[in-house]
Formats: structure tokens, sequence, C-alpha cells
């Protein structure tokens, strides 16, 4: 099957292991084109889902399309690597119906754009105004402490720990000393 | 109508021997803990005895059960549920979720305290409370009803400015269209 | 003069829906124009959550993801963790996860009775099956200390060894329900209500199945033989022998069918497991979770729970925490696209019946 995709697409790459996952990784401006040839020629007909990483450190989002076929039994994994300046792909729901849903989220929560989709704006998110929030640089315990309240007195639980360690005569060790909520 | 412990008159003995007999639950199931009513209802362990049983909309339920955690989009929806529900209406807690936050309390959908947005009459904790941790939550609110203590609704009416403005801080654009409470 | 349509909200806060989510539906009459599902109202970022947990702490979050059936998601986080890091489980192990798996999947479905016959008004069923379910519940409290989330599949094995005398209870509990089986026949199967309520209702058309990505119950409804146990084998499903049953139809009344048989097979595979249990270790050590890195990699890895395919994504980039974790629910495709392409032309009171029939569980779907 390897053969069959490297003589199709000659610049992707490919490794394979467990004798039952097939990677390959291909420039986003082939995706379409690589997804139609998958599914109807080489029988990859079920699309389990689009997933994402948010690599910050190199600058890029990666998208990682997971198909798998029913009749041969093997998971294809087709890895793209998008920039996180200017986050733009191609909308990919003529295809399979189902990447309408996928792509709603992936849109709201990482911010990509999707030219041609056609789906109402908010999806899970109502009224919300900060970045994307699955990007890694969103801090979420930061927000929440700017927005909501937390319970008082129970700010790290130190004074659980000091209470038990006299009532028992123990002392706190190390690890539970630096780690604090 | 809201009696304190000073004013047992024989009608408000009587009229809370009656409330507290029959405490009708909004079907709503806001979170998690919707899992745990189920059982609770039917056959094993039995709540009608107790006079508990469900109710369809928020014009004929007593009590609303906040089971579990709830996100921002649905604390805009149950706070108009509670403002359309006839007093008397109490509040239960279900769950730790609603106590401080429990496991989600580093999300930035979830809120952590329940009790600074509507007025919270008994918290039952567990994750996820057994059904008879249930059962003893609504014993205690018969309790609480029959002294005259579970005002949670004069206590949202006297500071609704208060509630307002903490339910403002995480829905501002929602409470510019809200009606206002004189259902 | 053509009529215009009135919109509906089938609200979060509604008798007939499964969970907390809203079918936004246009009507003219009593019949179905369009319908648009919204959902969001459950979201917790655990995505995000789990970002901040390292590779212990954070399968305590996963049994949550979804409140009817707890045990799958455990799995799947144990499965891919051990994947990424080459972790190897022992046989006993394998075959108390397949138990509990099966035991889950019972439970599931005797859920899924009271809510397909509560959402046509029958409600004896359910006060029936939930009242059975809870003996399987007791087991599970037995077994891991807590009835709904049990937090019991870690990554290398499983917590606690079968107490003593736990086979006969089990043994016992599925003897009854087997008997319990032919009483639901009675009272749902021949009962002339459901079956008028049922047939004809909600049929997911044939054309394209798979490429719409439905799975589970609904896919095995509209007699396509598929299912992940063996498709692609794991734990030691390959070692037991069951069967995977089909119905043609793919209406309400088919799926049920389908549902009812799965249950008669969970008992089937439970009995098995508990002939040919080894005796030996349940977990395999794991390092200190303080420190315990996992090489750069990525792994999908899915599981068949009651309501269909479940899959987790899970990539790491060697630190203690994990990068990107992913869960793909089962009713991410059946509550929103096949929804509403199969509610137009339909009755509004048809719709809690079909939403109980295709299995969408809101937590899943916004996790």
């Amino acid at each position: 099957m390897i053969e069959q995709i490297k003589a199709a697409f000659p610049n992707a790459e490919n490794k394979d292991f467990d004798g039952n996952r097939l990677d390959i990784t291909v420039n986003k401006e082939t995706i379409p084109s690589v997804l139609l040839y998958a599914k109807d020629k080489m029988g990859f007909r079920h699309l389990s889902h689009i997933a994402y990483v948010d690599w910050i450190e190199e600058g890029e989002f990666e998208l990682v399309y997971l198909l798998w076929s029913p009749v041969d039994k093997v998971k294809l994994f087709i890895h793209t690597r998008i920039d996180r300046e200017n986050p733009v792909m191609e909308n990919i729901d003529m295809i399979w119906r189902q990447a309408n849903t996928y792509e709603r989220e992936i849109k709201e929560m990482l911010g990509i754009e999707f030219p041609g989709l056609v789906a109402p704006d908010e999806f899970i998110l109502e009224d919300w105004e900060d970045l994307p929030p699955f990007r890694r640089d969103f801090d979420t315990l930061e927000y929440v402490n700017r927005t909501f309240w937390h319970r008082p007195g129970r700010e790290d639980a130190q004074d659980v720990r000091e209470t038990i360690a006299e009532r028992s005569g123990e002392e706190i060790p190390d690890f539970a000393q630096k780690y604090s909520r | 109508m809201y009696n304190d412990k000073n004013s047992q008159k024989i009608v408000d003995i009587i009229q809370n021997w009656a409330r507290k007999h029959s405490i009708w639950v909004l079907a709503y199931g806001t979170g998690c803990g919707a899992i745990e009513i189920a059982p609770t209802m039917t056959s094993r362990y039995d709540a009608e005895r107790l006079g508990i049983r469900g109710a369809a909309t928020p014009r004929q339920a007593d009590v609303l059960l906040v089971t579990g955690y709830l996100t921002v989009k649905t604390v805009k929806r149950v706070v108009r549920v509670y403002e359309q529900m006839q007093s008397p209406k109490y509040i239960i807690g279900f769950g730790s979720c609603t106590i401080n936050g429990g496991m989600y309390y580093d999300s930035y959908n979830t809120i952590n305290l329940l009790d600074k947005y509507i007025p919270v009459d008994v918290y039952i904790n567990g994750c996820m409370p057994r059904p008879e941790a249930v059962i003893q939550g609504f014993v205690k609110l018969q309790q609480l009803i029959a002294e005259g203590k579970a005002n949670g609704a004069q206590k949202y009416l006297d500071n609704l400015a208060e509630y307002k403005a903490n339910q403002a801080k995480i829905a501002p654009h929602w409470i510019a269209k809200a009606p206002d409470y004189n259902w | 003069m053509r009529e215009k349509a009135t919109t509906i909200y089938l609200g979060p806060q509604h008798p007939g829906i499964t969970g907390n989510m809203m079918v936004r539906l246009k009507v003219i009459g009593d019949t179905i124009v369009s319908a648009q599902t919204e959902v969001g109202y459950l979201h917790r970022a655990f995505e995000k959550l789990q970002e901040r947990r390292n590779w212990l702490n954070s399968f305590t979050l996963m049994c949550r993801f979804c409140v009817p059936e707890t045990d799958p998601m455990e799995n799947l986080y144990a499965r891919a963790v051990e994947s990424l890091d080459n972790i190897e489980v022992p046989e006993r192990a394998k075959y108390i996860r397949v138990m509990v798996l099966e035991l889950a999947r019972i439970a599931t479905q005797l859920m899924w009775y009271a809510g397909q016959n509560g959402s046509m008004g029958l409600y004896t069923m359910g006060q029936w099956s939930i009242g059975d379910r809870d003996y399987i519940l007791d087991l599970f409290e037995e077994l891991t200390g807590g009835r709904v989330y049990h937090m019991y599949q870690w990554p290398g094995g499983v917590r606690r060894d079968l107490p003593e005398g736990f086979e006969t209870k089990v043994l016992e509990t599925m003897d009854y329900l087997e008997k319990r089986l032919k009483d639901y026949d009675d009272l749902m199967f021949a009962n002339a209500i459901f079956q008028k309520r049922s047939q004809g209702i909600g049929i997911v058309p044939k054309e394209d199945i798979i490429e719409h990505g439905v799975v589970g119950p609904v896919l095995r409804g509209a007699g396509i033989r598929s299912d992940i146990r063996i498709d692609e084998p794991y734990e030691v499903y390959d070692k037991l022998d069951f069967e995977i049953p089909t119905q043609e139809g793919s209406d309400v009344w088919a799926r049920a069918l389908v549902r009812r048989a799965e249950v008669h097979q969970s008992i089937r595979i439970i009995r098995q497991v508990l002939d040919q249990i080894p005796k030996g270790e349940i977990t395999t050590k794991i390092p200190n979770p303080m420190k315990w890195r996992i090489p750069k990699g990525d792994t999908y890895v899915r599981a068949e729970s009651g309501r269909g395919e479940v899959g987790y994504f899970v990539a790491s980039d060697g630190s203690i925490h994990p990068r990107r974790a992913h869960l793909r629910g089962a009713a991410f495709v059946h509550a929103i696209t096949l929804l509403e392409n199969i509610l137009p032309g339909q009755n509004i009171a048809d719709v809690s019946v079909i939403m109980n029939s295709l299995g969408t569980c809101a937590p899943e779907i916004e996790r």
C-alpha cells in the first residue's frame, strides 16, 4: 500500500509500524486530492476524526486526518502542518459530510479559517471574546482567577497538610512541600 | 408567606408540613449528577414514598436540583428557569462542583461557586453522591422547611442587585438583554 | 398560499431529550421542516485540563467524559499510554478489563431500555430496568469502590484484584439478568404500542452509510457487520467467542433488536471470561509520576462502547504533561450531522424517540 501512495504522490514521506497503522506527511495544498484518492481508490472510507496539535515552539499547527479502511483493516494517519501566523486550510466537507462538524470545532478552538465552510458561527462557546482557547498561549488558570471566584479558606491546601502533620507527629515529605495547586 | 422561627403560628406549621411532604423536582439534568437521579426516583431507592416526583416545567416545580458543574452557557438558562419558578422554591446544590469547583476548578468554562449567582439552600457533597445521600439531602431540606429557614427565594429578592452584578461579570451580553425579575 | 414555519426550541430543559443539549426545530403544523442541533452546555475543556495534569493525574479525568458509560474511556487512556511507552500488561489484568467493559455495556443497554420506553410514555420499563441495573452497580461498587466513576483501569493494568467470592456473585447476577430478559421481551417487544411507534420511524438511509461516519448499533441496524472488537481486537477479544448481531431495516425497531441481542452476547462473554481467567499479577509497576516522561510520538486507539466507536488521540512531546489529548465521542456524528439529516419529515413527538435510538449522549460531544 505504501508503494501505491508513493506512486501517486511523490512528495509524501511515511513511516509504518505495528502492522496496522500507516503515517504519511504531506503538504497542506495536496490534502484534498490525497483524501479523495484514499477514499475512492484505496478504500479508506471512514473518517474517524480530524485531530490537531499546537506546536507553538515551531510556530505551526499540525492537523492529523485519521482514516480507516473497513476492508483492509488498516488505519491511515495523514499529517500536515499549517503556519501559525495566518492559518488557513481547505474545507473538505464535500468529501465527507461529517467533516463539517469537525471543522467547526477546529475553527472555534484553534482559530483556523476554512473558506467555504457553511455553518453557524458559534458551536460550543457562546459570546467568547478572548483568544481561541486551545492555543498554548491561552492560560486557563489565569482566566479563571480573573473571572470566577474560588471558595475562600483552602487556597493551596497548606493548612490541611499542616494540621495533619501536627496531629500525627509526622513530617511533610519533600515533594508535597514543593507541590501546590 | 416566609416565616422565621419567631412566628410559628398554627397556619404556618400546617402550611410547612404540607409543603415539605410534596416536593416536586424540575426535570433538568444540568450535569453529571443526572445519572444518579434515575436510581433515586425508581424502584430501588424509591424517593416517591417521601413525596418527591418529577415535574416537567418550571412553573410546576418546587425544587431546582443543580446536579453538578455548570458552564457559563448553562448558568444563563438556569437563572432564567429559576426566575420563572413560583415561590416557594428551593435550590439544592448537588455534588462537589457546586461547592468549590470540584475537579474542574481551573477550567475556563465552568463556574466555581454556585452561591454567587443563585441562592442555594442545601448542598449534597460527593462525586457522585449515592442515592442514600441524595435522600438525606432532601430530608435535610424538609427539616429546614419545617423550621422556616429555607428562605433562598427571599434572599434572592432582597439582594437582587448583588446577584445580578455577579451574573453580569460572567455574561455581560446576556444581562443586557434579559428581562426584569417581575415574573 | 405557503405557510410560514414556526421555530420551536426543544431546549435544554425538557423531559424528553437525552442530556443537556438543544435541538432547534422549524415546523409547519406537526411536521418538521428543518432541524439544527446546538451543543455546548456541558463543555468543560477537558483537553486543556489534561495538559495541566501529569500522566497519572489525567486518568482521573478520563472517566468523566461520558456519564452513562464510563469504562471505555478509562480503557482508552490506559491503552494509549501503554502504546506510547511500550508497557506490557499482564494477562489477568486484560481479562479483568474485558469483564468490567462488558458489565458496563450491559448497564448502558439497561439504561437505554429505560430511556427508549420513557420517550414513548411507557414508564414501567424504566422502573424495572434501572432497578436491575443497580445490581450491576453493586458489583462495581464491591470491585472498584464507586458506583458510577470507577477509576479502576490505569496504564499498566488494573488497580485492585477481584475480592473473595466475587466470581460467584457475578455469575448469579448474570443468571438473574437472563431470566429478566425474557420478561423485558414480553413487556417491550410484544407491546403493540412500542411496535407501532418504532417501526418505520427514524430510518437512516443505507447508501454511503460508512462514508457518513455512522458507527455502532446504528450501523449494525442497517445490516453492516462492523464492530471494533472483531475489526481491530484489543485486550483479549480475539480469544473469546461471540457473535455480532445485525438487522436489516435501519429504523428504531431494528436498532432496538440489535441492542437486545448485544446484552445477550455480553452475558455470554462474561461467562467465558470467568472460565478462562488465569492467575497472576494484576498490574505492571509504573514509574514515579512526578518524573515520568514519555517519548515523543502520537497514537490513536479505539474501543467499542455501547453506543459506537470511541477514539482517543494522544500526542506527547517528552515532558511530564500530555501535549494534546483528544477524544472522539461515539455520538459526535449521530447527534449533529445525522440527526439534522433524518429529522425533516418526522413528527415532533418522534424526535425524542429518535434521539434515544441513535444513542446521543451530550457530554461526549463537547467534552
